[in-house]
């Protein structure tokens, strides 16, 4: 059967402003990626693009979004997503930049890398926390990672050998 | 797989943006990155400054994402000479050159081009991103670099900011590939601000638009930069008497080895 196969782009939003992570919405971001692949590949690579592109998943807390895009196209995306300065959204231009975490061919294989990522990161908080309450309530978040079937955010409980998927 | 590194990091006199600029570096993925002092002969006459060791302007480095080592600080010197007197710096003995790590120059000229690639003991080559190239590469002295293990450095911090930059530094790059095809090539960010860098996956992209393949640009953001370090290595222990080794413990400790695990690349 003839399947359209698309790409998962998991990127994050990195910026200096903390107001800009009250005007990370999908619109904002897909009009800025738009923008971004217009510039560099022209009308051809941003005609090529948006046949399947949507902003699938985006988390304001951490600035993650989750991309799709055909995957015939999915290297000019990826090859403008470098190109991304900023955010625009209700009047608002706040400069940030782009970091591409993984590249996979469904949800669920960006959503397992996500999980191992945002451990790791829970991790690195956990060393610089300063307070006894804040390690607690990273230690407990870290040790009741529940699988539930239908939330994108939680962990599971395999055991802790992160294959590097990037 | 090697490491991925980033080899041009300009060094400004504020210590707090240089903090942050490591920082960024280290949460992108960076294991090493190199702090670049570019001198200018255009200028009244400057002298070569000794390098400020890492450990001094740091006190503390970032641990990089992803693994648990500290990220690894170099520093770099850049000579953007336009004439061939300039290059008589680089035979002198002075001894404020041998303390840096990596060694670039940026040739203005065709014929400095081609002694840059031949007969100069450097690490890296620049290739101007910011304007039209006003000569074009041939393929002796492209061929000889590669031979010596001398690396071809494109920045694309310029390519992110302005839309004209853009088309010369894809030009550029590309006349370059056609010439090399794709080796010896290190792509490097010149960054000022923590938001002007980016990951090395997207590095690795960046290089597919200059005209690489796939392997190529990864290799052009790891296995090329590890290689210009460990040149810079050997052009120290090939020309200094004595080879100061660090151990990861005891910080202070001087001693001299013979470098029998590292095989010195003939110089010129």
């Amino acid at each position: 059967m003839v399947r359209f196969k698309n790409r998962y782009v998991l990127c994050e939003v990195l910026s200096d402003d903390p107001r800009c992570r009250q005007c990370i919405e999908d619109r904002a971001v897909g009009l800025a990626v738009r923008d971004a692949i217009g510039r560099v590949h022209g009308d051809y690579g941003l005609a090529c693009c948006s046949i399947s592109f949507t902003v699938k998943y985006l988390n304001a807390y951490t600035g993650t979004v989750l991309l799709r895009c055909r995957k015939d196209s999915y290297r000019l995306l990826c090859s403008a997503l470098p190109f991304v300065r900023y955010l625009e959204s209700r009047a608002q231009r706040y400069p940030c930049a782009l970091n591409t975490l993984h590249v996979g061919g469904t949800i669920r294989t960006c959503q397992k890398f996500l999980i191992q990522y945002n451990r790791r990161q829970l991790l690195m908080l956990l060393q610089n926390c300063t307070n006894e309450e804040e390690r607690q309530c990273i230690r407990k978040s870290l040790l009741s990672c529940s699988l539930t079937e239908e939330q994108s955010q939680s962990g599971d409980e395999e055991d802790d050998d992160g294959t590097e998927t990037d | 797989m090697a490491g991925f590194a980033d080899l041009n990091l300009p060094q400004g006199p504020d210590k707090k943006s240089l903090q942050s600029l490591l920082e960024a570096a280290a949460h992108l993925g960076y294991s090493a990155v190199a702090l670049n002092h570019v001198i200018d002969f255009k200028e009244k006459k400057q002298e070569i400054i000794k390098p400020v060791s890492p450990s001094e302007l740091f006190p503390s480095l970032p641990i990089v994402q992803g693994t648990s080592k500290r990220i690894k600080v170099l520093t770099r010197l850049t000579l953007v000479v336009s004439d061939p007197s300039h290059c008589n710096l680089l035979r002198s003995t002075s001894a404020n050159i041998r303390l840096y790590d990596i060694i670039a120059v940026f040739p203005k000229t065709e014929k400095l081009f081609h002694i840059a690639c031949t007969t100069l003991d450097v690490d890296l080559v620049c290739i101007n991103v910011t304007e039209k190239l006003p000569f074009y590469f041939r393929r002796p002295p492209v061929n000889m670099a590669i031979d010596r293990g001398i690396y071809f450095e494109l920045l694309y911090t310029p390519a992110i900011k302005d839309s004209t930059m853009r088309r010369y530094t894809i030009s550029n790059a590309i006349s370059l590939m056609q010439i090399c095809k794709g080796k010896n090539i290190v792509i490097s960010s010149a960054a000022e601000r923590p938001l002007e860098l980016r990951g090395p996956y997207d590095v690795a992209n960046l290089g597919l638009l200059f005209g690489l393949s796939e392997s190529e640009a990864k290799a052009a953001v790891s296995t090329n930069c590890r290689a210009t370090m460990l040149h810079g290595e050997t052009r120290k222990t090939a020309c200094g008497v004595v080879y100061t080794v660090k151990k990861p413990r005891k910080v202070e400790e001087e001693e001299t080895t013979v470098p029998a695990c590292k095989k010195a690349k003939t110089q010129a």
